[in-house]
């Protein structure tokens, strides 16, 4: 009995150091499942495919709320009513350089960049028979034009920028590289343009790129930049594209299925990727948090039969406590939460048109332009005579037209007027600031002054 | 390679010592005996009785009695037991009378340490001890808990009064940014997981304390681990100290004793926050309305006649806080059994936990069982098991950082509001949901379920060698069913719900080879080797569901929508370690030991780590020159250093650069890169020296003890600032370093010791100064960035804009213009104070008259800085349209002349008042947390045996106790004990509608059958 409990127990005791020895191995080497390594990323079709709609999601996180917050708040035709300080400072115009959501938009732009640098380096050289010629181009074409959108977006909103166009595989890459010019960073956005252009199909996709969107957002870069008659070639090309025409009435756009014709691209939000806007624009008697609420001077506008039209729709009402409180309606799929993110729109191409005729001073062409936009909403045409007349219609338009949407403040700022309509006389303010723990974490970057 | 090295120790202490077994073969005779308490002459049961200098033992019955052969030759008997002063005497045959004394010197008792146990008088380590004596009757959900004020050193502080909610405990401050700062538990000598496993959102706070799951009703001892030499047999885990948890077990020769014991509290929350009224909201409203230059007759709040809002006399008041707090009840019951013959000992206990929050509707429940068996196979082999089951049952609710948390939705909301509409349903305001809502209707629960297991067999090769090998188990389940009706904010619109399933697993086998032995009369050594294995698997699923056809249908079957996700990693850490303790005549004792560990988080060139220590006592009091002073009963001088590491608290796979997927779009699968590689990255380490000095004089009545410490802990794992340009915000590295200096003193005062009435006082005081020593680049963390670690500065620093006083003329606040250029930019903002005490500790005084015992404990902590984040949104001078003011608001500045630090009402953000750059980060919300807290009171009654005897039962106690019945303390918000944001790394003493620490009223019964 005892000397089978003794064999026993040393048998067991010799299995488990051998286990011991043996188990060590498998101990210290795990295999992560549900990570890849990263320079194993983009191999085959299949890789390259994910890592392509990978980037698209990274602009996704950016234009879900960032985005449209930092153009639409520092403007006139909403206030901040919730209690998030960083979104007070934006609605008065008093950004300091540790305001969080300026730090979390930067950081997601540059995400999305590394992410399409990753997919511009890798996928030249893959050689899968899965992977056909076109998709491939298609697929580079896309990445090509989603980092033309964000050194876009950050060249409007910073100014000048960091300009990294290789992927980031160790924190030296981009060591010493400091703040391009915003005509350099205009430039680089041209210059991935022109490729996207070229190598993007001539589909009418409206949620991912096609040579539209490449060109329509070619006709804001050149509208950005002066370029008045490169915008109205631009603009025109696609306005002349039979995949595109203004719909009626104007809720279509925003009305579920979504992608209309008028859309030329739009990022799509479904249930299983949600898009919770709704809930910054929402009263909470109605479930939101109300943090967004539209200014009376913008509720007046859009009520308007002469201003707003049928653009009345981005707004609606509900009785809380007894009086009657109008919200924000433009994001209102609060049960599907598959509110998309407006990028380009042909109202838009139509707007961008107008201006870049006024501009050269083809008045008729462009009072054309601006009442196509207007007679769409239902509002009487402009009769602006002059180009100051139309120049200042076309930009009462653009405020309606995308009250909710991410342009307001950056369409001021463009035009030089931001101090006459908002009142930000300092200049300075007009740039966002560079995040304080972005300078400290990286010498080479200089603030933007007045921060 | 390594391991062959070490596993070769063992092999070479087997042949060494191979002649000394033969001492016990020669013919024996017997000894019986008696053994009594020397005070009322009662005989003592589970006494242990060995021959000196051999294993040969026994130990005694009911009756005090014991029968043992003794071998030739020999004839000590060494008798112990706990609490008794140890006695050797001579057997000469026959009958013996043994009468022990009491033991009062703390000095002499039997310490666990590391896979071993030792005398605390050779011990060289810093070490505290608590037994579970001093930890019964606490209405606290776990066991770290009850530590609070009880260990000099270790600061314990609920994050918020949530039963079963997490505790932030430090031993000897912070070593860490990134890594983990908690300490090791091991329960029985299974290293536990003290993860969080609660998935559901609730705001920024660590939701519960998986500690929670052990009943502190079966502890029998807590061993806290502080210095190097203690912790360094621990290795990679053991930097931020070690706790040893070991629970009660059966005795030989114990006639099975039945305990049952239960209690019953009543708990409040001891103070309220301050609202304005109706009327005085409404005045504040006009006034800023004023000052923002509005037109007087536009007044918000004039006569509705007008078109306003009403008159501010004709404002309402509504209490929202009273319908959330309540008195809330507590109750344990535990039944235990423990007992055991000669071969086989058991303890089994059982218990059932249930407490409130006071704060509706969170509560907390727990069944526990526990078996701890120990069977003596043969003369030779030992083997046994120490089991734990236990359930849990949180119904769980969100503070702090979420406008549908409870107390937010009743605290913010303005008072003037009614809470319910004028068609009875609930009114929601703003951002908040609705208090009432949400008490009526969250429904939200987390059921965790928890066995700790291991299992051991021992085999005594040689009278003083012994391997050991266990096995064991952590795992920790917890399931969760979160259903959102269409009433509350987080339902809309049309119901959603939640549920997760999360799974935490280490798996430990360990062998240890134990020696021990006594050369001749002087010297003993003790020595050991060992390794262990060890894998940590994660796992979590988790389902969404939206869109239900109506409030009775919860589950996710029922949704529209359903989506689902799960996820997976894993660790795992191989160890070799060893130890030997060397002992002349019990004077100068020296420890050495030293554990190399690999782990699997590391790069695979960086995986070993090697972490050594050393330790020296000298017992000064045993030296002539000390012992003719006459003064000292005892008197040791100790001394260690070593090194120790830490690697908890980084991800599974921190060292290699990843993509991840997820990233998805138009519901087609999306990659997108993850995190940067480090193939360097390894252990941050902690160096660590201590000395220390044990006193005991006058005749035993005054114990000291006094260690001293530096820590340097350097290579963390920090995530380091990398430019965001690159597509990342941070890559963990080994950068940086952090120092903690302090000093622990403990003095036992036994005033009255001998004779019917007794009575002792302990006092402990430690003083802790954290730094960091080197950093990358400041980091800020925490909401809104108010925390900010800085190269220079202690962890936890708050970096605000300092006012420096509100102008009497304009009524604007004034803040410090730090780089002297003007304007208030962010380059103004600067660390202000931080959240570590200067001093903390805590006074335990006991008295028993008969069979009256009286007790009480403080706790106190000096010189924290807690920011009141309730005071930054409700004192907001008009700038929140949504939120309501406490009663602070009304000393603002009015007309020139007036003297405040409140500023003139206004949303100018031109002001900076309230808002503007310095967005309302005004240092003149960061307050002095220091308090001294009465933290127990308690009155007992042990009935007499000779009541007893014709019940049946042997032994009675009944008792009231208080907790938190006062605190003293200058900070205004509800209770200095707070930590809002526990879920969020590097902050603390955050203040932000986080539920108090309650007051509890509690009676309580102790019967032994």
């Amino acid at each position: 009995m005892k000397s089978t409990i003794h064999y026993l127990f040393f048998a067991a005791l010799l299995g488990a150091t051998t286990l011991s020895i043996t188990a060590c191995n498998d101990l210290l080497e795990p295999t992560p499942v549900q990570q890849l390594a990263d320079d194993k990323a983009i191999t085959d079709a299949g890789s390259a495919r994910s890592a392509t709609i990978g980037v698209y999601d990274r602009v996704q996180a950016y234009y879900q709320l960032n985005w449209p917050v930092l153009g639409f708040l520092p403007g006139d035709n909403v206030r901040f009513n919730g209690t998030l300080n960083q979104f007070l400072q934006i609605d008065q115009n008093q950004l300091s350089a540790d305001n969080v959501l300026i730090t979390e938009a930067w950081t997601q732009m540059y995400q999305a960049i590394n992410g399409a640098n990753n997919v511009l380096a890798a996928l030249p050289a893959i050689n899968d028979p899965l992977l056909p010629a076109a998709e491939k181009n298609q697929l580079l074409g896309e990445a090509y034009f989603l980092r033309a959108l964000v050194y876009f977006d950050l060249g409007r909103g910073w100014g000048g920028v960091p300009l990294i166009l290789t992927p980031t595989r160790s924190k030296e890459n981009g060591a010493g590289l400091r703040r391009s010019t915003l005509a350099q960073t205009y430039d680089q956005v041209l210059a991935d343009l022109t490729q996207a252009e070229a190598l993007l199909p001539e589909t009418a996709t409206r949620n991912r790129a096609v040579k539209a969107a490449a060109r329509a957002l070619r006709a804001r870069l050149h509208l950005y930049r002066q370029q008045w008659s490169e915008a109205e070639t631009y603009a025109t090309q696609v306005i002349g594209s039979s995949n595109y025409r203004l719909v009626t009435p104007y809720r279509a756009i925003s009305t579920a299925p979504f992608l209309s014709q008028e859309s030329v691209f739009e990022l799509t939000f479904s249930n299983s990727d949600a898009n919770s806007m709704w809930n910054n624009w929402f009263p909470s008697a109605l479930g939101g948090q109300f943090n967004f609420q539209p200014l009376p001077a913008a509720i007046t506008l859009l009520n308007d039969p002469a201003t707003g039209g049928s653009r009345s729709a981005l707004l609606a009402s509900t009785t809380i406590n007894g009086s009657s409180v109008t919200y924000g309606n433009l994001y209102s799929r609060s049960a599907q939460r598959d509110d998309p993110s407006y990028v380009l729109r042909l109202a838009e191409q139509y707007l961008i048109r107008a201006e870049a005729r006024a501009k050269q001073n083809k008045l008729t062409d462009a009072l054309a332009d601006l009442n196509a936009v207007r007679s769409r909403a239902g509002v009487e045409p402009s009769k602006a005579a002059t180009a100051d007349a139309l120049l200042l219609a076309i930009e009462n338009e653009r405020r309606v037209e995308f009250a909710f949407e991410a342009d307001r403040w950056f369409d001021l700022v463009r035009t030089g007027r931001a101090a006459t309509v908002l009142g930000v006389t300092d200049q300075r303010r007009w740039l966002f600031p560079i995040p304080f723990n972005d300078l400290v974490a990286d010498p080479s970057l200089e603030q933007n002054p007045g921060y | 390679m390594k391991s062959f090295t070490l596993l070769a120790v063992p092999a070479a202490i087997v042949c060494f010592q191979a002649s000394p077994s033969f001492a016990q073969s020669a013919a024996a005779q017997t000894v019986t005996g008696t053994i009594t308490d020397a005070s009322d002459r009662s005989p003592l049961p589970g006494v242990t009785v060995v021959v000196k200098g051999t294993t040969v033992g026994a130990s005694t019955d009911p009756n005090g009695q014991f029968t043992l052969s003794l071998p030739a030759g020999s004839s000590a008997l060494v008798v112990s037991a706990v609490g008794y002063e140890t006695q050797t005497v001579n057997a000469v045959g026959g009958a013996i009378r043994i009468a022990l004394k009491a033991d009062v010197k703390q000095l002499s008792e039997v310490v666990v340490t590391g896979y071993s146990e030792q005398n605390r008088k050779t011990l060289t380590s810093a070490i505290s001890s608590v037994k579970g004596d001093a930890l019964k009757d606490i209405p606290a959900a776990s066991p770290d808990q009850l530590l609070q004020g009880k260990a000099p050193g270790v600061q314990v502080s609920a994050n918020s009064g949530v039963p079963g909610g997490g505790i932030f405990i430090r031993i000897r401050g912070s070593n860490s940014v990134n890594a983990s700062n908690d300490p090791l538990y091991v329960v029985d000598g299974v290293f536990i997981n003290n993860t969080n496993l609660i998935a559901t959102g609730l705001g920024n706070q660590v939701s519960s304390n998986p500690l929670a799951d052990l009943n502190p009703q079966d502890i029998e001892s807590i061993e806290i681990l502080k210095d190097a030499n203690a912790t360094a047999i621990y290795g990679s885990r053991g930097a931020n100290g070690v706790v040893l948890i070991t629970t009660k077990r059966g005795k030989a020769g114990d006639k099975t004793r039945i305990t049952f014991n239960t209690y019953h509290g009543w708990s409040k929350a001891a103070k309220q926050y301050d609202l304005v009224t109706g009327p005085e909201l409404a005045e504040l409203e006009n006034e800023r309305f004023l000052n923002d230059g509005g037109n007087p007759v536009q007044l918000p709040y004039r006569s509705v006649a007008s078109g306003g809002r009403g008159l501010p006399e004709e404002q309402p008041t509504y209490d929202r806080l009273s319908d959330v707090f309540r008195t809330a009840q507590t109750q344990s019951y535990e039944l235990s059994a423990a007992g055991g013959s000669d071969k086989t000992q058991f303890y089994i206990g059982a218990g059932y936990f249930q407490q409130e929050s006071i704060a509706r509707p969170s509560a907390f429940d727990r069944f526990s069982l526990r078996v701890n068996l120990d069977n003596s196979v043969t003369d030779k082999l030992r083997i046994g098991t120490s089991t734990a089951l236990a359930r849990t049952h949180r119904n769980v609710s969100s503070n702090d950082n979420n406008p549908v948390g409870v107390i937010n939705s009743a605290l913010f909301p303005r008072t003037n509001l009614p809470v319910y509409n004028p068609d009875g349903s609930y009114a929601k305001y703003g951002s908040f949901d609705n208090h009432q809502a949400l008490i009526d209707n969250l429904n939200n629960d987390a059921v965790g379920t928890r066995v700790i297991s291991n299992v051991y067999s021992e085999y005594r090769f040689l009278k003083n060698l012994t391997l050991r090998s266990s096995w064991s188990i952590d795992f920790n389940d917890m399931y969760e069913n979160n259903f959102n009706n269409t009433l509350i904010l987080a339902g809309q619109p049309r119901g959603t719900a939640s549920s997760y399933l999360s799974r935490d697993i280490t798996l430990l086998n360990e062998q240890t080879l134990n020696y021990n032995v006594e050369l001749g009369e002087n010297h003993s050594l003790q020595a050991l080797v060992g390794n262990t294995l060890q894998r940590n698997t994660f796992q979590r699923t988790s389902l969404l569901g939206q869109q239900f056809p109506g409030n009775d249908l919860t589950t996710i079957a029922s949704a529209a929508t359903q989506t689902g996700s799960s996820s997976r990693s894993q660790a795992g850490l191989v160890s070799f370690f060893g130890k030997a303790t060397y002992s002349y005549k019990s004077r100068y004792t020296a420890d050495v030991s030293v554990r190399a560990d690999a782990s699997s988080r590391f790069g695979a060139d960086q995986r070993w780590g090697y972490f050594p220590a050393v330790g020296l006592g000298w017992r000064l009091g045993e030296e002539g020159f000390i012992q003719n002073l006459n003064i000292f009963q005892e008197l040791k001088l100790r001394a260690s250093v070593g090194k120790t590491g830490n690697q908890a608290g980084i991800s599974d796979f921190a060292a290699l650069g990843l993509v991840q997927g997820g990233a998805n779009y138009l519901d087609l699968p999306g990659t997108a890169p993850l995190q940067l590689a480090n193939p360097n990255l390894s252990w941050e380490s902690t160096r660590q020296w201590n000395v220390g000095l044990d006193a005991a004089v006058l005749d035993n009545r005054v114990l000291l003890e006094l260690n001293y410490y530096d820590k340097y802990t350097s290579g963390l794992l920090l995530n380091v600032p990398v430019p965001r340009k690159t597509g990342f915000a941070s890559v963990v590295e080994n950068y940086g370093a952090v120092s903690n200096k302090g000093f622990e003193a403990q003095a036992t005062v036994n005033w009255l010791n001998k004779g019917p009435l007794q009575w002792s006082t302990t006092v402990n005081l430690a003083r802790n100064v954290n730094k960091i020593q080197k950093l990358a680049a400041p980091i800020t963390t925490g909401s809104r960035d108010i925390f900010r670690l800085e190269e220079g500065a202690p962890l936890y620093s708050f970096w605000l804009y300092h006012q420096t006083g509100v102008n009497p003329e304009s009524g604007d606040a004034e803040y410090e213009d730090v780089n002297g250029d003007g304007q208030l930019t962010v380059a103004d903002r600067q660390l202000v104070g931080n959240a570590w005490p200067d001093y903390f500790g805590g006074l335990t005084n006991s008295v028993t008259y008969k069979g009256v015992d009286f007790g009480f404990s403080l706790n106190f902590e000096q010189g924290a800085k807690i920011m009141n984040m309730n005071r930054f949104f409700l004192v907001h001078g008009g700038t929140q349209s949504n939120i309501g003011y406490l009663r602070e608001q009304l000393d603002r500045w009015q007309n020139p002349g007036d003297q405040t630090d409140i500023p003139r009402l206004t949303t100018n953000a031109a002001s900076n008042n309230y808002g503007g750059v310095v967005q309302n980060l005004s240092d003149r919300y960061l307050e002095d947390g220091s308090f001294l807290r009465l933290r127990t009171l308690t009155l007992g009654y042990t009935i007499p045996k000779e009541t007893l005897a014709k019940a049946r039962l042997s032994s009675v106690r009944v008792y009231v106790q208080a907790a938190n019945l006062f605190t003293l303390t200058p900070y205004s918000g509800l209770d200095p004990e707070v930590n809002s944001q526990s879920g969020v790394s590097n902050t603390k003493n955050f203040d932000w509608a986080t539920v108090p620490q309650p007051r509890t009223l509690q009676v309580g019964v102790t019967l032994g059958l």
